[in-house]
């Protein structure tokens, strides 16, 4: 699989404003970084769209997007699931 | 009691619609509206965009046609240009006049202010009608399969709070269940003919999305109807009180005990189960706190509207002997909502000089940091500084950015 990082940041900086100018790190809590209930909704969008992918309902739940690293664990894990 | 009248600092057409918000109630208000609707100065576009955003539309009509007022109001107002890019701004208008012209209705298209509010408010009375109906056969399906369930807001209101005059307006029709029955009631509902609101939506997507991460709800659920002007009916389904994880809730298993049993007007011998009196108002007052406090209602422009507070104040008029008693006290404090319930209160009492604060002793409880702010997400609240009259009569509330940045919190 193709590292994802690039992508999966850009797509992070174009919701949440506290990410735009620092180096994102992925064990901090997103609302930390200006996660609120209606940007989640956009990011998630976004990575779909982006990725291709399409989360299921058991992963639309508020744990998949806690931090920066447990989304991108998810978005890397449907990318895989999809490619299999 | 006697309460004061507002002050008019936001000008006639706000002081207008406070004041029937909170109900008018004795003769000094009736002609505090009257003088109002008829000087000189009150500007029509403002009162009635006004009336629009909150959902008092019907209510000012049917105050200006109950007292006489059909030639005080200027007819020539819709003749100037102003007028006429005021009617463009009336969004919810401009779709009340297309559903009736494609409803084939042989309603002229008004051709002055109280034509039009006249026929605002009987469009009203003739949704809500619809919409009993079809609150009638939701109910009876959900008790055939036992279900515990109450129904709420406008349609538990609209005959005990508004005395059944059609001027309590509906979006929707909302429904309370516990979380433990989400699946059977989505069943019965799919067998009544809904299907979740997604696919009507203009991003179905997002819907979907949003409604999974806030399982407070289900998902909005939709009919289409061959009704005349109805062309569909959406049902709201909530099993909280509150929200997903709030802070403050009630057990919803705990407030469908012993509901009452409250008749539907028109429909003789016919009843639906709504919360009895103390959580009517735990659950009116804690819904407003929650569209009030939640940062994302006011990014989204579906935040509080005076209605909601009409609602509030009405309830406690009604029901002052049941909600001064100990119990309600209990309840609050045993789940720790009182804090969330004064915020409402103050806010209300600040805003429409009333003294529910004092009327249930809750003068020593509410929490300031907690007043003056509003939560961004989960255990993050932000600060906010303004005052709630300033809020609601603000039509730009979506622009206006906390004032600091969020902090962990309640």
């Amino acid at each position: 699989m193709d590292d994802i990082t690039t992508q999966f940041e850009e797509c992070l900086r174009r919701h949440l404003r506290s990410a735009k100018p620092n180096p994102i790190n992925y064990d901090v809590e997103l609302v930390q970084l200006g996660l609120d209930s209606m940007t989640a909704v956009a990011v998630l969008m976004d990575m779909e769209k982006t990725f291709g992918i399409r989360f299921p309902d058991d992963m639309l739940v508020e744990g998949t997007f806690r931090t920066a690293g447990r989304l991108k664990e998810a978005v890397q894990l449907l990318r895989e699931r999809q490619a299999s | 009691m006697t309460r004061s009248l507002p002050d008019q600092s936001l000008g006639p057409e706000w002081t207008i619609l406070e004041l029937l918000a909170r109900g008018i109630i004795d003769d000094s208000e009736v002609q505090m509206v009257r003088d109002l609707l008829t000087t000189d100065t009150l500007k029509w576009g403002e009162l009635l965009e006004q009336a629009l955003r909150h959902k008092m539309f019907p209510m000012l009509a049917h105050q200006i046609m109950s007292a006489s007022l059909r030639f005080d109001v200027p007819t020539n107002i819709y003749m100037h240009l102003e007028s006429a890019l005021e009617w463009n701004r009336w969004q919810i208008e401009v779709m009340l006049a297309h559903q009736i012209m494609s409803a084939s209705l042989r309603f002229d298209v008004p051709t002055n202010i109280y034509m039009h509010l006249e026929s605002a408010l009987e469009w009203n009375r003739w949704q809500i009608e619809v919409f009993r109906r079809e609150t009638v056969r939701v109910a009876q399906a959900l008790a055939d399969r036992g279900i515990p369930f109450v129904v709420t807001k406008g349609m538990a209101f609209e005959s005990t709070l508004y005395d059944s005059l059609g001027t309590r307006y509906m979006n929707d029709i909302d429904f309370m269940i516990t979380p433990r029955d989400r699946d059977k009631v989505m069943t019965v509902m799919q067998e009544l003919g809904f299907r979740p609101f997604f696919d009507w939506a203009k991003d179905a997507r997002r819907e979907e999305i949003s409604s999974r991460l806030n399982p407070d709800h289900l998902p909005k659920l939709a009919r289409e109807i061959d009704q005349p002007g109805i062309r569909l009916i959406d049902i709201d389904i909530a099993n909280s009180l509150t929200w997903t994880k709030s802070p403050f809730d009630v057990p919803v298993e705990e407030a469908l005990e012993n509901p009452v049993e409250q008749p539907i007007p028109g429909m003789s011998g016919v009843n639906i189960p709504c919360f009895r009196p103390i959580y009517q108002f735990l659950f009116t007052v804690l819904h407003l706190f929650r569209e009030a406090w939640l940062q994302k209602f006011v990014e989204s422009g579906t935040d509080v509207g005076l209605m909601k507070f009409g609602d509030v104040i009405r309830l406690i008029d009604r029901n002052q002997n049941k909600l001064t008693d100990s119990e309600l006290l209990r309840i609050m404090q045993t789940h720790g909502v009182t804090d969330a319930v004064a915020w409402v209160l103050r806010h209300m009492d600040e805003t429409f000089h009333t003294h529910a604060v004092e009327l249930l002793a809750l003068e020593k409880h509410g929490n300031e940091k907690l007043l003056r702010s509003q939560m961004r997400s989960p255990g993050y609240v932000n600060a906010w500084s303004e005052s709630m009259r300033g809020r609601l009569q603000s039509k730009s509330r979506g622009s206006v950015r906390p004032v600091a940045p969020a902090h962990r919190g309640s």
